[in-house]
Formats: C-alpha cells, structure tokens, sequence
C-alpha cells in the first residue's frame, strides 16, 4: 500500500512539444496574422487604429468571457445580445432620470445580472435546455426592452459617459483596463477557485458531479448570473460607444460570442475552454474584420471569410484533441 | 482457423497498448481471452472487430490476409461483438436497435415496423430472453442492454461472435443464459472470443485459454491443461494470494442507523445497522433494490419515509450533497457515467469532492492539490503517468481506485461500494478488498453490494439479502452460497429485467 506513486514518464518529450505547438495554435495565427496585416496595410499598426480594434472588439470579448463560462458548463446564452441592449438602455434611462454615471453603469450591470440569474434558474429549475431557454428569453428580454423605451433610443445621457468607451487612460483605451481587468477577473475564478473547478467538473460530467455532491443547480445558475453581468457591462461599454441606450443594440452579437469561445478551443459540449483562447479567438476576428476594411475588402466577403475562419479553427482543435486522445 | 493474429503491435499516441498481440481462434470453439486491465485485450478486441487499425503484425481470417478498415468491414466478413458499454441507441425500441444499420432496402427509405417487431419477437421468444421487441432500450438495466447486444450479434449470423465480459452486469440466473446462448453457438460452428474477469465462470464455458499480459501474449492452450492458479500467475506475473482473507474487527460505534426507509414501489421498510469498522454484505439478485437502497440513502432519490442516522445523529437526505456533507461516500456501479469526469484530470477528480481542503483564502492552492493526488496515487497505487493524466485514459481497475480516493479525500466514514469488483482484473479487486480492509481498520462503515457471492463470503463480516425491495435475511459472513440463494430468490425473474 505505500509504494511509491508509479510515475511512467509516457510523453516522450517531442510528443509533448508538438501537443504544445498545437495548442499555441490560435495564439500563433493571431500573431501571424497580426504581421501580415502590418505588411500589407500602412495604415494598420498605428495607435490610432490598434485603438479602435480594441474598442471595436472590447464589447464582444466581455460578453464572450461570460459566454466561455457558460459554454464550458456544457450550456449556451443566446440572450446575451437581447440582455446586452436591455442592461444599456436601463442604465442609460438611470443617468436620464439624474442619477449619477457610476450608479447607471452599476444599475445596467445589475440588469445583466437579473437577467442571466433569470435564464440560469430556469435552466435548473425547470430542467428546460439551455439552448431553448436562452432562445425563448432572447425574445422576451428584447421585447420588454422595446417596450420599456417604446422602441426608441435613449439620448439625455451625461456627456462625460462617453469616457467610458472612447476615453483613454494611461495611453490606452479605457476599455482596455476593463477588458484586461474582466478578462484577470474571469481567468482566475475558472482555473483558481471553487466554482471555476465545478464549471469544468459539470461540463466533463454533470452526473459524476452531481454524486460527488456538488451544489450543481447553484453553480450553474451562479455561472449564467456570471455571464449575464459581464453582458450588462458590455452593455453599458456599448451605450457609452453609440452615445445612446439603443433598444435594438447587440444583435447577432450573441453568435459573435460564441464563435470567439469556440475559435478559442471552447466546446458545445462543455467541459473545456479557457479565457486565453477566447480573448484570442474575439481578437482574431476583430483582426480580420479591421483588416479587411483596411485592405478594402467588401463587407460581405468579410462575413463569409470569417465564417470560413471560424470552420477552420474548430476542424483544427478537432484533429488536435483526436491525435493526443487514447484509449 | 478461422482467425489468426500475429505479433499485433498497437500505439496510442506514442503509449504501446499492444506489443506483441497473438491469437488464433478455431471454428466451433470458445476461446477464452484473460488479462489483467490494462493487459491489452480491448485494444486487440477493437483490432478485431475492425474499431481501431494496427500499426503492426498480421490478421488472417480463413487464412486469407485482411485489414480491416471499420466496424462495417468486419461485419461483413462475420465478425461481431457484444460490447462491455452499451453501445446501443437508447431512444429506439429494442426491435430497432437489433436491426439498426440492417434495415430490409425498400423505396424511399421504408421501414415494415410490424415485420420487424415480429422477426425480433421470434428470436426472443427462440433464445426465450427476458425482452420484448417494443421495449425501448433506455428503460432497460444493463443486464437488458447487454441481452440486446447478444441478440444483435445472433442476428448477424456472424462466423466469430467477441464477447467482452458479457457477465459483469448480470447476476445468477442471468449469466447461466449466457452461458447457454455462448453454447448455442458453439454447437452451430460459430468461433468464440469470451474476455472476463470471472475465473469461477471459465470452467463452465471455456474450451481453449490465451493470457495477455502488458500488451504481449504470455500463454495459449487448452484451458484443461490450466489450474486456475496458474491462469492467475501468468495474468499478473507473480503469484497472488486468490482467497483474500480478513479478521473481523470489533465493531466500534454505531455509524448508520436506517429505521423503517420506505420508497414508493422499491424499497420496503428497510432498517439496517452499520458500525465503525464493519464491511457488510448485501446480497440478492438483479432488481432487488439493492442499487436503489444505496441511491436512497445517497440521497439521489430521496426516501418517501422512515429515519436515518448518520452518528447518531438524524440526517435528512434529499441530495447528494446532503448525504456527502453527512459523511456518506457513494461508489457507484457505473464508474464512467456517476463516477468520474473522464475529460478531467486525475487530481481534479480526487479533489472534487472536498474542493475546500485545496483552497486557502477562496484560491485554490495547486501545489496542494499535487501533493495530495500524488499521494493517493502511490498509496492506492493508481498505474497512470501522472496526476495530470485524464481519467478517461487509465483502465477500469485504476479508474475505480481513483474514485475511492475521491471518498477517502473526502474523509467521508460511511462508504456504500455498489458492486465495486465490476469489469475489475484479480489483481486489483485483491487490493480493492485490502483498501476497503484498511478502510474498516480506520473506523468506516461499509456495506458493499455484489452480485459475486463468493466475494461477499469472503470479504463481509455479516451479509444482508435483498429481495423485491425489502431485506429478506441477515446472515453471519461465514454462511453459504446456498443459504444466500434461499433468501435471494424465490419467485418470478423474467420481470427483473424491466
């Protein structure tokens, strides 16, 4: 009984460089990338426009780090679009009413949450899959957004509120500091803390998790809540951009999401996925997208290159997790 | 011969599962393929069956060279396999997973469901399974799923038919079926490849032996010319001590107490003492309610009446959760589907229940979490590369002692083993009944369910028996295979398959 653990050194070393190459992949192509386009395009690494790729991509990539936690619970939010246009317009219509800019940015943050901590509990309560219920609140939260403002946008905002999505600090996009912050946030609650340890644990296997007495239906709805309040911040990132609480912001913005986290190496099935490669996955298609402007290429050739990308990366992932699977 | 493999080598991303894989299998016998897990006789089962290619060695089958490139080449030539997992559609009747893939061709795709339905109900009724041919496959037990699976490759009309441990989710009545149907086919030519890990079964349907060991073939004869200690011996490499054999311990304090448990339509007035450092039995056939006890008291489906006490103290158990804080650790039968997350890591899993103990201030503390995987690693010794290696990786015997580290790790003191020798070689269910010994010595409670009565005598100091949901018996741990029976069954056993 007290042996001494049978360690194997299996991997031979070279082994292990290639799987480690492979999964540097994105990372590897976004640099790529990056280069080619300085090369190809003299107006592409100037500060001016590195500035507005990353204000342009700032609102994808929070929604898209809540997404990652939720898709790696094995679940999906399709609201997120729908919940990004209500936590912005709530918040907009707070400042409207007087309350200061802080306070608003807080109260579109909170709408974001009550939304998500909406589609969590009914995920678990109702045992509804998330896919559906997210589909179905999609709808409603945009819905009840269209009424509350009567289909119009929000206007008397303070104008100082537009610091927040065009400000710099330091030098920097201000929603830089508050990517790198979410981004910090949300990379340590995955691979860090108890819940980011029972996120991977129910996407790898719900049951198994459930019997290793696990608070699953709590977590799960606490990652959707999660997600929900990132959603309401880039909500509110957005309404400082376009100056106004839109009703109709943010849509298709939930697929945007999506295809980061799974450009990423996030998978529908859960039980993977990492802040890392959704940060690279937002910014590769924040790349391609500002260099296709940048080169002139028309904007529905865009649309099908990045689809095409998005094929490309996850038939990548595929080979790479066959080949280092065994039995 | 019908089959012959030579010097089959098979990689899987740089780790050798087979080295040096033979085999030859004659028409109209039953050839007995025994290893330990791990030995290699899956990999070279999936060669065969066509699920996995060879990086090395040669496959004659009649004599004629072939490779075989999927599941479908193999069956073409007549090879089929009554998989361990059940590897059937669960939301299709048992008629249409039979015929799946074998659909009769006509226009647009057409389906005749009442011939089919009556063609599957002839070969039930002909083989007189315990199945009907609408019955859909998901409220099956495994014992059900796996009779589809046997039927499927009956169906076939197969030349060589792999069963790969046909018995391990069946009890009495139940495997001597099995034994008949592998009979049947004996009798009509048809070749045999039978894996298991029940060596008290070898005897009443095995005709010739081949014994892997780290993925090379050690030994090959008629199983006659075998003693079961030598079968043992060229398995593990070593001698073992076969009869594992325990002194009881004083019982300490009373751990569970469970008073009057009632569960609509399972269980039955149940009342049952665990003390510290007491291993109990329970006996009684498939469908007694034996799983559904351990469910019940693990909180998974939560009891309709009666107490519980956990010590001493009353507990209510609507959750696993509760039970888990309550200090009861279930290990369950199926390993891969309640038991361990398999895409995850080895110290993950063992953590995972007791997330607390590796944080430090809401932060998980990694080194920790090292060190005590490392260590449960060496103590039960788990065979894997690392604790970083996926579960999903390492065979079932390591995969079983990965889940009672889990437990262990969560220092839980009432231990409920749901069938914890399943699809487990003899060298690891000898230091599976040691790790429950110590368990025991270290002042746990266990009560182990089996359907293996000879592991029950040997390892229980006393045995419950189980039937139609009530607990029937409780005898001393030196009775007898006879005495068990009695109390285990009596009547009806063609329903327990529903």
């Amino acid at each position: 009984m007290s042996e001494p653990a049978v360690a194997a050194t299996l991997p031979a070393k070279s082994r292990r460089d290639r799987i480690v190459l492979q999964r540097l992949l994105p990372f590897l192509s976004l640099i790529v990338l990056f280069v080619a386009l300085t090369i190809a395009s003299p107006n592409f690494f100037t500060s001016t426009n590195l500035s507005s790729v990353v204000r342009q991509t700032a609102v994808i990539n929070i929604m898209a780090l809540g997404m990652t936690m939720i898709m790696i619970t094995g679940g999906i939010d399709l609201s997120v679009g729908a919940i990004l246009a209500m936590g912005g317009v709530v918040g907009t219509m707070a400042m409207e009413k007087g309350l200061s800019i802080p306070v608003g940015v807080l109260i579109g943050i909170l709408t974001g949450l009550s939304c998500g901590f909406a589609n969590g509990l009914m995920i678990t309560q109702l045992r509804v899959q998330p896919f559906i219920v997210t589909l179905g609140t999609l709808g409603v939260f945009r819905g009840t957004t269209l009424i509350i403002t009567n289909g119009l946008p929000v206007h008397q905002i303070p104008q100082q509120f537009s610091y927040m999505g065009e400000g710099n600090m330091l030098g920097v996009p201000f929603v830089l500091w508050i990517l790198v912050a979410c981004a910090v946030i949300t990379h340590i609650l995955l691979e860090h803390t108890r819940l980011g340890r029972y996120t991977f644990a129910i996407g790898s296997n719900r049951e198994a998790a459930v019997y290793a007495g696990i608070p699953v239906k709590f977590h799960t709805t606490a990652v959707y809540a999660i997600g929900g309040m990132l959603t309401g911040l880039a909500g509110m990132i957005e309404a400082s951009r376009l100056m106004t609480g839109q009703p109709t912001a943010g849509q298709g913005y939930e697929l945007q999401a999506i295809a980061a986290v799974v450009i990423g190496g996030g998978s529908l099935q859960g039980g993977e996925g990492s802040v890392m490669g959704t940060l690279v996955g937002a910014f590769i298609m924040g790349l391609l997208s500002n260099g296709s402007d940048l080169l002139g290429v028309s904007p529905y050739l865009q649309q099908a290159i990045i689809g095409a990308v998005i094929i490309l990366a996850v038939t990548l992932d595929e080979v790479r997790k066959r080949r280092t699977a065994a039995g | 011969m019908l089959l012959e493999l030579h010097h089959i080598e098979k990689r899987y991303s740089g780790v050798a599962a087979l080295t040096d894989g033979s085999l030859a299998v004659q028409a109209g016998e039953v050839h007995l393929l025994l290893g330990e897990n791990g030995a290699g006789k899956s990999t070279l089962m999936k060669i065969i069956a066509g699920i996995v290619g060879r990086d090395g060695g040669q496959m004659l089958w009649q004599g004629r060279e072939v490779d075989l490139k999927s599941p479908a080449d193999a069956a073409a030539i007549g090879i089929s396999m009554v998989h361990q997992e059940s590897l059937l559609a669960p939301h299709l009747t048992v008629a249409e997973n039979l015929f799946l893939g074998r659909e009769e061709r006509l226009p647009f795709g057409w389906v005749r469901r009442q011939r089919m339905m009556e063609a599957a109900n002839r070969l039930i009724a002909e083989h007189q399974f315990p199945l009907r041919a609408e019955w859909r496959v998901e409220k099956l037990t495994p014992a059900g799923k796996q009779l589809v699976e046997i039927c499927r490759a009956i169906l076939h009309g197969s030349s060589l038919v792999i069963f790969d441990e046909p018995t391990s989710s069946l009890s009495g009545s139940e495997t001597a079926e099995v034994f008949r149907i592998v009979k049947t086919l004996r009798a009509r030519n048809v070749g045999v490849i039978y894996i298991t890990h029940r060596l008290d079964e070898l005897q009443s349907v095995g005709d010739r032996v081949t014994i892997l060991r780290d993925g090379k073939t050690v030994h090959s004869s008629p199983l006659a010319e075998l003693t079961t200690d030598r079968i043992i011996q060229h398995m593990v490499g070593r001698e073992v001590s076969t009869i594992y054999h325990r002194d009881p311990l004083p019982p300490g304090d009373e751990l569970l107490r469970v008073e009057g448990v009632n569960q609509k339509g399972q269980l039955h007035d149940i009342s049952l003492l665990l003390r510290a450092g007491e291993i109990v039995g329970m006996a009684g056939l498939m469908g007694a309610g034996r799983t559904e006890l351990c469910r019940a008291l693990f909180g998974v489906d939560p009891i309709d009446s009666g107490r519980v006490f956990v010590c001493g103290r009353e507990v209510r158990l609507r959750s696993p959760q509760e039970a888990v804080d309550a200090g009861i650790a279930l290990i369950t039968e199926d390993r891969q589907i309640t038991g361990l997350a398999l895409r995850l890591p080895i110290a993950h899993n063992i953590t995972l229940a007791n997330v607390r103990r590796i944080s430090r201030f809401g932060l998980l503390d990694g080194a920790a979490q090292s060190t005590a995987a490392a260590d449960f690693i060496g103590r039960l010794r788990i065979r894997a590369s690392s604790h970083r290696q996926l579960c999903g990786r390492l065979s079932g015997g390591n995969q079983q002692k990965v889940v009672i580290a889990k437990w262990l790790f969560r220092q839980a003191r009432v231990f409920l083993f749901d069938e914890p020798t399943r699809g487990i070689d003899v060298g690891a269910k000898v230091e599976v009944f040691s790790l429950m010994h110590e368990l025991a010595q270290s002042g746990a409670a266990i009560l182990m369910v089996s359907s293996e009565m000879p592991e029950l005598l040997q390892v229980a100091d006393r045995i419950l028996v189980m039937r139609e949901g009530r607990i029937t018996a409780e005898l001393p741990g030196r009775t007898t295979q006879e005495e068990i029976m009695r109390y285990a069954a009596l009547e009806s056993v063609s329903e327990e398959i529903r």
